[in-house]
């Protein structure tokens, strides 16, 4: 997209002084590239599971209920396995199937709430280096804005998971759910 | 931490790293650069007018709207998702191809630009396969954990489904018409309407309701020995008795069940074949196709499945993605990732207060609504029914 409009979205255009400033922090380009793309990826991260934390605690509630559902059902099915009661095991496995199929569509879903902020990361990325190429040495091959985006991503996940104030911003986001859960009970 | 989960996470590392090392997103940009180039330009249709207002994957004159829009269809899927569950993929899928209209955008270019015209459609089902596949990704993670793992079973899904994942984006990718893509989306909305109304109808209540009643039954008789029998039960886990390329037998809680491991190959090769050719209904399937066709217990099933549907996503997008360099609006996709994240918290709270049988009829008449849609647009030319 970037090679042929250069004409960035309006959200974008508005982010990008902020986002570049971070891939201009050093002369070099791959240490810059490197850097900015931790900070993005840092970024993503970080709204990623504030906003996932938030959506759980709004929705704990009914996603347990069904989880609880699957899980009494599973478990009827084992007990009926050990006892070899072939029919109750039909009947608690079919059960067990429906009410697992609701629970995962249900965190199928809100497993967008995490991912959402690296698409919208990859989206400004599309514009600012859809035709970088960096080659890897000793190989034929080339890594493209999105196979740098996901290694870094996944270094940034790795470290970012350990800090500790990492598990207050979570606390916090989901603080703020629980807060909007009781409002809405109320 | 488990070996199995090792396999698996070693697994999913190895194929990731591939596919980075690979990732040459110039590729992709000169795909697309190559298909503009390609078309005429002027202002009639099927043509593009180097003037006009950027829109999809930033083609001038290509449809393009207010971001606002792609949260509301977003959080209508999202709804679906949480609420009804797969029909959620079907309207992401009707999202690209009529409600943004991005399926009549491509068929202009049918003669004028027949490589536009497939780089859309290939374009339109990668972005399907983001949107749910990508979910299922995380999703699979969350049901390994909670269920176990039968090694065999798991490989035969998911050879299956690399096979799959393999050839048809090798067969299809860049040679499918919008209009035949369009066609077979009718096919499943059509096939996803069938089980959503055998559900709703009196013999599919009848047999939830029986199959309730027996699981009560048996929960009166046995409820108290399960409690008591906790420990003893974890020692009658899965142990695989009998490898064989035509049987492979395991125990699980001493009961012996097996499989013709070609049934897993081929439920792998079909599923994920559909999710790779149509971009939706793919990894799901896995669980309803090995507890009612298999006969395998759900506790079983939800770890094995995961497996496939990891193994199978990773494929799926790389082939896309990578290998053929299929170019997507990052844009329109997290745009509709915020309303889907909108969608999923405002389903669970919600959909309880309409009853899920009247809940299913709905979708059964959109689906028929949509899936009659698709079919007549498709292989006829021209939608019988507005707004398709």
């Amino acid at each position: 997209m970037g090679s042929l409009t250069m004409e960035m979205h309006p959200v974008y255009l508005f982010l990008d002084p902020y986002l570049i400033w971070f891939y201009r922090l050093t002369g070099h380009a791959a240490l810059n590239f490197l850097l900015g793309t931790f900070v993005l990826a840092s970024l993503a991260f970080l709204v990623g599971e504030c906003t996932s934390n938030l959506a759980m605690s709004l929705v704990r509630r009914h996603l347990g209920r069904t989880a609880d559902e699957a899980k009494k059902y599973q478990d009827l099915s084992m007990e009926a396995l050990k006892t070899g009661d072939r029919p109750a095991y039909e009947a608690t496995n079919k059960l067990a199937n429906d009410a697992f199929g609701q629970s995962f569509f249900m965190q199928l879903t809100l497993s967008a709430t995490f991912f959402w902020p690296i698409f919208f990361a990859l989206g400004w990325m599309q514009y600012r280096f859809l035709e970088m190429e960096f080659p890897i040495p000793g190989t034929n091959w080339s890594l493209g804005y999105i196979g740098g985006f996901i290694l870094i991503y996944i270094a940034a996940y790795l470290i970012l998971k350990r800090l500790p104030w990492i598990r207050r911003i979570k606390a916090w986001c989901g603080a703020v759910g629980h807060q909007a859960q009781g409002q809405e009970s109320t | 931490m488990k070996r199995n989960t090792w396999i698996l996470i070693g697994m999913a590392v190895i194929l990731v790293a591939f596919a980075a090392l690979v990732l040459t997103a110039p590729a992709e940009a000169g795909k697309l650069e190559e298909a503009i180039a390609k078309t005429p330009a002027g202002t009639g249709p099927g043509q593009i007018n180097p003037e006009a207002t950027k829109g999809f994957m930033g083609i001038p004159g290509a449809p393009h709207h207010f971001w606002l829009f792609y949260i509301l269809w977003g959080i209508w899927v999202g709804w679906i998702f949480s609420s009804v569950g797969a029909f959620g993929g079907i309207m992401a899928g009707v999202g690209h191809i009529s409600v943004f209209g991005l399926s009549d955008y491509a068929s202009t270019f049918k003669k004028t630009s027949p490589f536009l015209n497939k780089m859309l459609t290939d374009s339109i089902r990668t972005s399907n396969q983001y949107l749910v596949g990508l979910s299922a990704l995380i999703s699979s993670f969350t049901y390994y954990r909670m269920g176990r793992l039968v090694l065999p079973l798991g490989l035969c899904l998911a050879a299956g489904g690399i096979l799959a994942g393999y050839l048809v984006p090798l067969l299809t990718v860049g040679k499918m018409d919008v209009s035949f893509y369009v066609g077979f989306f009718g096919i499943i909305v059509f096939a996803v309407a069938f089980v959503l109304f055998y559900e709703t109808t009196p013999k599919g209540q009848a047999s939830k309701k029986a199959a309730k009643a027996a699981a009560k039954a048996f929960e009166d008789i046995h409820i108290r020995k399960c409690a008591v029998d906790e420990g003893g039960a974890h020692a009658c886990g899965v142990q695989v008795k009998h490898w064989g390329l035509t049987r492979i037998a395991f125990t699980f809680y001493g009961q012996e069940f097996s499989f013709n491991p070609l049934w897993p190959v081929l439920g792998g090769f079909v599923i994920n074949g559909i999710s790779a050719f149509i971009g939706v209904g793919g990894g799901f399937l896995y669980v309803p196709f090995l507890t009612s066709v298999a006969g395998l217990p759900m506790f079983i099933v939800a770890g094995t499945s995961a497996l496939a549907v990891l193994v199978g996503m990773i494929v799926n997008i790389f082939n896309m993605m990578v290998v053929r360099a299929v170019p997507v609006d990052f844009v329109l996709i997290s745009t509709e990732l915020i309303g889907i994240a909108i969608g999923s918290v405002l389903g669970p709270m919600t959909s309880k207060k309409i009853p899920d049988v009247w809940l299913k009829r709905i979708f059964v008449v959109l689906a028929v609504y949509v899936g009659i849609g698709y079919l007549t647009k498709g292989f006829m030319g021209k939608s019988i029914f507005p707004g398709m």
